[in-house]
């Protein structure tokens, strides 16, 4: 959906790596076998994490084979084989962009209106087996997503009352991880750091853009920009907010992430949550997070 | 029941002042966080209300006892409240702990009110408001070592502190000062100077 929790690949050992991209992958054609061919491009890399996380928690058979893959046929590459380890990302990812893409068909301007459009029929059967299987998760992201729209409508909310049904939705989902009821707590307030990031990243990414078009961004109503192009200085005071809210919220994140009781994978994990979601921000910090430089720091 | 007056220790024709600080004074004595645990926590739990107890009907009949005294409880200054407030959001009740803050009025919020408004913010996840809390908190009372303390760690975090990073040296603040190639070329031309001065030369052309 977002895409902003992901790995840094400079600091990542080769193996790593190879996991990394091996999940997935994984996860990508787990998707398409189990709700068809256009799932597969809602995929974003904040799922993989989910699934590194249920793996680290929980331990599962897996195995890697080589595999061909249809955004790259020319060569074949790891994909992780599991019987249950991908099971529930993919049903979360799927349940949440179907609300996601939900919320867009009613809110987007067009292009957005129209994508959604376009892909959601495909989703039904899709997001059908997975609310069979999760039905009470489904019915949270719902009401979440509906309370989070509700929000927005307001004008006089703090910034810390928009973030929180997007950080609720991503407890939601990441307490589902774990059956132990003391990891169940943790996981539920990582998890929401989680969303507190996505929503925060978000916010700031799309600020100048939403200034332009006039749509609802948290960080508008809180410096109260009014024109439809930001200057420097207006940005700059928007980004610093940001950053230290970025800061407040991983080092809560770190606190809870500490205490999960992880077996394996811990590297990969670490390598996300301490460098990673960092080096997204800073990407956004520093506006180069456009579809070419992040392509080009993660694929190069 | 006993002498309002006697179990705060002041007399009737102390100021409201006095009364307050003498108030204050035995909160901060009997404050269950010093019993924590301790056997004494009970009796000082008990002793506590009395405090709160006393502090309230003299609080009711300087007012001309306009209210009753179970109306008031939570709307003026003192903290017959905030003990309870503790308490719950000790237990993570934090829906009751706001509730009761919220029923504050303005001109009586002190900096112990910022302090668990903070706190309850912080429990919550709201993270940018239980950070100007605490800042607000401890702005009104600097000598008081809690509300510094919650302030540190909050100034600490925004830094970019991570518990548990095996890595802090990659320092992914984008505002710190990172090796350029700008500064490579800098420190080159400058260590082509030094030589220069001393008869050599590092960068033959320049």
């Amino acid at each position: 959906m977002f895409g902003y929790v992901r790995a840094f690949k400079p600091q990542m050992k080769v193996c790593e790596y190879e996991i990394y991209k091996a999940v997935y992958c994984g996860l990508c054609k787990k998707m398409g076998k189990e709700f068809g061919f256009f799932s597969r491009m809602t995929l974003s890399y904040d799922f993989t994490f989910l699934a590194l996380m249920n793996m680290a928690l929980n331990s599962f058979m897996i195995s890697y084979n080589e595999e061909r893959c249809i955004a790259h046929p020319q060569k074949k590459s790891m994909c992780l084989k599991a019987d249950h380890a991908l099971d529930y990302s993919a049903d979360a990812a799927i349940i949440l962009i179907w609300h996601k893409l939900h919320d867009d068909l009613a809110d987007k301007g067009a292009k957005g209106k129209i994508a959604a459009f376009c892909i959601l029929p495909f989703l039904k059967k899709g997001y059908k087996k997975a609310k069979g299987r999760y039905n009470a998760l489904a019915n949270d992201i719902e009401s979440l997503m509906k309370e989070q729209k509700l929000v927005e409508k307001e004008t006089d909310s703090s910034f810390d009352m928009y973030c929180e049904p997007s950080s609720k939705m991503m407890e939601e989902i990441a307490s589902y991880l774990s059956d132990d009821i003391d990891q169940k707590k943790i996981l539920g307030k990582f998890g929401y750091y989680i969303g507190r990031y996505i929503y925060i990243c978000d916010a700031l990414d799309d600020l100048r853009n939403d200034c332009k078009k006039g749509n609802f961004n948290p960080l508008k109503i809180k410096f109260k920009f009014e024109k439809k192009e930001l200057a420097d200085e207006e940005f700059q005071k928007a980004r610093d907010y940001c950053l230290e809210s970025i800061n407040l919220t991983m080092a809560e994140l770190a606190e809870n992430y500490v205490k999960l009781d992880q077996k394996h994978f811990k590297p990969i994990n670490d390598n996300i949550v301490y460098l990673g979601m960092k080096n997204t921000f800073n990407l956004i910090y520093n506006e180069r997070y456009n579809k070419k430089e992040k392509n080009k720091h993660n694929n190069k | 029941m006993k002498d309002p007056y006697k179990v705060l220790g002041v007399s009737p024709n102390d100021s409201d002042e006095k009364i307050k600080a003498a108030y204050k004074d035995l909160v901060k004595k009997y404050h269950p966080d010093n019993y924590a645990a301790s056997p004494l926590g009970d009796i000082a739990d008990e002793k506590m209300q009395e405090i709160n107890a006393a502090f309230d009907e003299i609080m009711n009949i300087r007012r001309g006892g306009a209210h009753a005294s179970e109306t008031t409880g939570s709307s003026y200054y003192g903290a017959p409240d905030y003990v309870q407030v503790r308490k719950y959001i000790q237990s993570g009740d934090i829906t009751r702990a706001d509730s009761i803050l919220s029923g504050v009025s303005n001109e009586y919020k002190n900096a112990e009110w910022y302090f668990l408004k903070g706190s309850v913010c912080y429990t919550r996840g709201w993270l940018n408001e239980a950070f100007e809390n605490f800042q607000t908190a401890s702005n009104m009372d600097p000598s008081n070592q809690e509300y510094a303390a919650a302030l540190n760690q909050m100034n600490r975090n925004r830094g970019g502190y991570m518990n548990g990073n095996p890595n802090p040296q990659y320092n992914t603040n984008p505002n710190a000062a990172g090796c350029t190639g700008c500064d490579v070329c800098q420190g080159l031309i400058c260590a082509d100077c030094c030589c220069e001065c001393m008869g050599g030369d590092l960068i033959s052309c320049c």
